[in-house]
């Protein structure tokens, strides 16, 4: 089950990716749970990912922690997605 | 410094955000200035000390001096002045005698280092060598962050800088969670790695300062 408002933060982090890395809007619309992020868009590389954290964090009014930040949240969509929404819904 | 419109009336003197972000919404602040001229409204871009055309080092720059550059240009310009900033430029109007403050997505210095040191541990983690960011307001030199040489007394004067709100219009992106005076469409083009430009966006800001002008001078 997916908790309320798990579709807002999945469009949420859909727009961010798209604002921060500069993604067509088409493009960003295919993404689903099992695209792969980290190393699979060229856009996204180390700096990239700063900005992309940072602007979550204004768009959901949330605080990411260095330490929660590893290379597995930012495998997938749907793993990214899910780390926002444990932030964002709780 | 670069001026457009008139050359009476009320002038609007942009002030860009701090660093990389400079280069990334430069191209979006004159396509401002340039819809605002169009209403009849005078625009400056100035060259802070450290800032573009600027002779000053950028790792020789400070807040101090940042403010003190953009209340000189300030008070260079005829009529009442009104500031247009965006982001972390928010922070470099707070020395300046002005008619009225535009913040666009304004944010405290605490924010700014944040965001520096987020980006240079990020490039730490590629690079493999490690990032102390305890070492920071310790340093004896300048310290590169994101790309950029900076003084360790800029990083320590960032520390507790924020906007005044005195005067100032608070307007963030309808994105945004923060409060705000008012949230317009567009994109965080600060954000972006590649330059890009948003003239709808431009456009909508324009409007909104045209119409906030009008109330201050009410």
């Amino acid at each position: 089950m997916q908790p309320d408002g798990f579709h807002e933060v999945e469009e949420t982090v859909r727009g961010v990716l798209r604002d921060v890395l500069g993604i067509d809007a088409a493009r960003a619309a295919t993404f689903d749970q099992a695209t792969p992020l980290f190393g699979a868009l060229p856009e996204l590389d180390s700096m990239a990912v700063a900005g992309v954290l940072t602007e979550l964090e204004d768009r959901l009014g949330i605080v990411i922690e260095d330490d929660e930040v590893d290379g597995d949240m930012l495998d997938t969509f749907g793993a990214l997605t899910t780390f926002a929404a444990s932030k964002a819904l709780t | 410094m670069l001026r457009l419109g008139p050359d009476t009336g009320p002038v609007v003197i942009a002030a860009l955000p701090l660093f990389e972000e400079a280069n990334r919404t430069r191209a979006f602040a004159i396509a401002v200035l340039r819809a605002l001229a169009q209403r009849g409204i005078a625009g400056a871009l100035p060259d802070l000390p450290g800032q573009g055309e600027s002779l000053l080092p950028t790792h020789e720059t400070s807040l101090a001096l940042l403010q003190a550059g953009l209340a000189a240009a300030a008070a260079s310009l005829p009529g009442p002045v009104f500031t247009f900033a965006i982001r972390s430029g928010a922070l470099l109007d707070g020395a300046a005698a002005l008619a009225g403050r535009y913040h666009l997505s304004p944010m405290t210095g605490a924010d700014l280092r944040r965001e520096l040191v987020r980006a240079r541990q990020a490039s730490a983690r590629e690079s493999g060598e490690p990032f102390d960011a305890a070492a920071m307001d310790t340093a004896a030199g300048p310290i590169e962050l994101a790309g950029n040489l900076i003084a360790p007394q800029l990083l320590r004067e960032l520390s507790d800088a924020a906007p005044v709100v005195d005067g100032a219009r608070i307007v963030r992106l309808q994105t945004e969670a923060k409060p705000a005076d008012a949230k317009l469409d567009g994109s965080p083009l600060w954000r972006r790695a590649e330059p890009d430009n948003d003239l709808a966006f431009a456009a909508r800001v324009a409007v909104d300062i045209v119409s906030w002008i009008a109330t201050c001078a009410g």
